[in-house]
């Protein structure tokens, strides 16, 4: 065995992982997170929203056995919210407390900053771990410039310097996955700190395999032509293309209506359901009874 | 810096790895951001995973190097051009969409693509160069900027641009500071405060909502099809000038020149002398989404941050490929928090968006706004500052 094979079947092994944890990656994906995993560097994840970009991180955990820490950014992350926080309420009623006490104050003022009134928030809480978490930072385009220069720190030094305890160093370094929707353009320096990674929406196989898996219930023949119609509406021009968690939704709501199969006549019935695949109302206009019967007699 | 010492140390042929680490700088010569940094980097990757396995080598190589959507859709091209054996013009050529790669000096084969790409395009340069030629040409007769100092005028925008940025000084993040008369209570520092009194909280500290600073980008279309508002506009922007710092003015027409200093030259006289010598080709045709396209590339990285406001002035009419103008002000709309279009021309009742530029361009505004005088600028001014907010 060279080391190459050695790296094909680690490849082809997360693939099967990554699978039975209910996310179909391709085997590129499944080298870089590999890759990632050895150079200890994070991942940045692109691509159009519904591609399964926050999967990734959730299977991953899955398959590794690792817990998941997950920091949902927006605009107006602060420190506080993202990285550790005093508890003031129970710090006031520790210092009333205290009063009372006997020792000398710089003891009491050690109590009062001591881990027990700090409050971890994701951050804090991923490098603190034992075992290395796999820690999901979404949407970092929603946060601004300024929590992005903060997190380039953490994610180079993995160390968070806490005034009143001191510096706290990773025990153990967590897997950092990233995801952008590209809203807004990511500093250069972030970028060149991580692997990068753009998801397409799936291919016709690709998605199939992931309706099996998800929507098991959905016999074969549904499931190919509910995976057919959406990839030919994603070719049209839509506002809002829609992605792998409509397609899912679709297939649900089909299944619910007892809809078994696709076919130009039942098109006033799945135009019913078709509120968990088209979410605009400009694109909904679109989908006239006609259309329906035209794209639902080609799958 | 990769050395030699890296390379000993490496298992895998060192010729291979030398090959490899070669590869960051033909991504260079592409365009790509890669540093030499990225070349230990790679050549770690390599030897950990081993570099016989092709597939395996792509995948590493194009997460590791590639840093935007944009570099990841060339990257397997540019992949085949260096590492595939002979058969590389069969590969480029399959895909016509995607962007010309450089190769390198020594690589054979690739010299006949080139050149049949270069002719390919000089064809449709020539046709296009054909079509537009009437409006293409730049007017190199000297303006008479002299219209810019007419003083009835001046005074109002001057009172409104006051107004304006008076405005502007005021707008507020939704992030908050500490400040002696806020309007929540800063609990932290507070407690902070209250450790002098024994933990009793005798006095109180505030915060507040942070003041913004947006910085304003102009760019003011100044074609022949604008030429009535020109002066007008240039005006604004010399009182906007003058009443905030972090404002920057360009005018396009088929290339796009910064004009800030030259309006915020305290002496008359010489301004009109300095936009005079800027202002070449005034009055001719417009591009505007190369004129955009341009400045993304040379001033965007820097000028445009997450706060700053792009305001084009323009009507809309394009000599230039509109998808050139959609791709641009995508690109600016990203960068920037909001992308304002004033034309001229809405204010015409009966004014729809035909031109084909300001079609292509919609999407991507977050405001149009009429602004043909000093009434609608006015009208207008509440929905832009609202906008920029």
């Amino acid at each position: 065995m060279t080391l190459a094979d050695d790296r094909i079947a680690d490849v082809a092994g997360l693939q099967g992982q990554l699978e039975s944890a209910g996310y179909i990656a391709e085997a590129s994906l499944a080298a870089t997170l590999l890759l990632t995993l050895d150079l200890e560097r994070p991942l940045l994840v692109e691509g159009d929203a519904g591609v399964g970009k926050t999967e990734i991180a959730k299977a991953f955990a899955t398959a590794r056995g690792a817990r998941l820490i997950r920091l949902q950014c927006y605009e107006g992350l602060d420190v506080h919210a993202a990285m550790y926080e005093w508890n003031y309420q129970r710090q006031l009623l520790a210092i009333k407390l205290l009063e009372q006490d006997d020792r000398p104050l710089a003891e009491k003022e050690k109590d009062i900053f001591s881990e027990t009134y700090l409050l971890k928030r994701p951050l804090l809480e991923a490098i603190s771990c034992d075992e290395p978490p796999v820690l999901l930072i979404d949407e970092v385009d929603r946060a601004d410039e300024a929590f992005e220069a903060y997190l380039l720190e953490l994610l180079s030094d993995f160390q968070i310097s806490i005034p009143e305890l001191g510096t706290v160093d990773a025990i153990t370094k967590p897997l950092v996955i990233i995801t952008s929707n590209g809203t807004r353009e990511l500093s250069d320096a972030l970028r060149r700190r991580c692997l990068y990674q753009f998801i397409e929406y799936p291919d016709f196989a690709k998605e199939l395999a992931i309706v099996n898996i998800k929507v098991p219930q959905a016999e074969e023949q549904l499931a190919r032509q509910v995976v057919a119609f959406v990839q030919q509406i994603r070719r049209m021009e839509l506002q809002k293309i829609p992605g792998v968690a409509e397609t899912l939704d679709w297939t649900a709501a089909l299944l619910r209506m007892g809809i078994t199969v696709i076919n130009d006549e039942g098109s006033e019935r799945i135009i019913d359901t078709l509120g968990a695949l088209i979410k605009t109302r400009e694109d909904r206009t679109g989908f006239t009874p006609d259309v329906v019967a035209r794209i639902a007699a080609t799958c | 810096m990769l050395t030699v010492a890296d390379l000993e140390r490496s298992n895998v042929g060192t010729v291979l790895l030398t090959r490899i680490a070669g590869f960051t700088s033909f991504l260079h010569a592409n365009g790509y951001g890669v540093s030499a940094a990225d070349s230990v980097d790679i050549v770690n990757a390599a030897t950990q995973t081993g570099v016989v396995d092709q597939a395996i080598l792509r995948w590493n190589l194009k997460s590791l190097l590639c840093n935007r959507y944009e570099e990841w859709q060339r990257f397997d091209a540019l992949f085949d051009t260096y590492f595939l054996p002979p058969n590389i013009k069969v590969f480029i050529q399959g895909d016509a969409a995607i962007g010309k790669p450089e190769v390198p000096t020594g690589q054979k084969d690739s010299s006949a693509y080139e050149s049949a790409n270069d002719t390919e395009h000089e064809l449709v340069d020539e046709t296009r160069a054909a079509r537009y030629a009437a409006s293409r040409e730049e007017n190199l007769s000297s303006t008479d900027f002299s219209e810019l100092d007419q003083a009835d005028q001046a005074r109002k925008v001057e009172a409104l641009m006051r107004r304006l940025a008076r405005h502007l000084k005021h707008l507020k993040l939704r992030r908050e500071a500490r400040s002696p008369r806020g309007r929540r209570l800063d609990l932290q520092s507070t407690i902070r405060q209250s450790v002098s009194t024994g933990g009793t909280p005798l006095r109180f500290a505030w915060k507040t909502r942070r003041r913004v600073r947006p910085r304003l980008v102009l760019l003011l279309d100044v074609s022949r099809s604008m030429n009535a508002y020109s002066f007008f506009y240039l005006r604004l922007a010399r009182a906007l000038c003058n009443e905030l710092k972090d404002v920057h003015c360009f005018i396009f027409h088929t290339g796009i020149t910064e004009v800030g200093d030259a309006l915020r030259d305290p002496d008359p006289w010489r301004a009109q002398e300095r936009l005079n010598v800027l202002a070449a080709g005034w009055a001719g045709g417009t591009r505007i989404g190369e004129c955009l396209q341009d400045f993304n590339r040379d001033q965007g990285s820097r000028l445009v941050h997450s706060r700053t406001g792009v305001i084009i002035v323009s009507d809309g009419y394009d000599t230039g490929e509109t998808s050139v103008l959609a791709d641009a002000l995508g690109t600016l709309r990203r960068r920037a928090r909001r992308v304002v279009w004033l034309n001229p021309l809405l204010n015409q009742p009966d004014f729809t968006p035909v031109a084909q530029g300001m079609r292509a361009a919609m999407p991507y505004l977050d405001l149009l706004a009429p602004g043909g005088d000093l009434a609608a600028i006015e009208r207008v001014l509440p929905k832009l500052i609202e906008s920029l907010q």
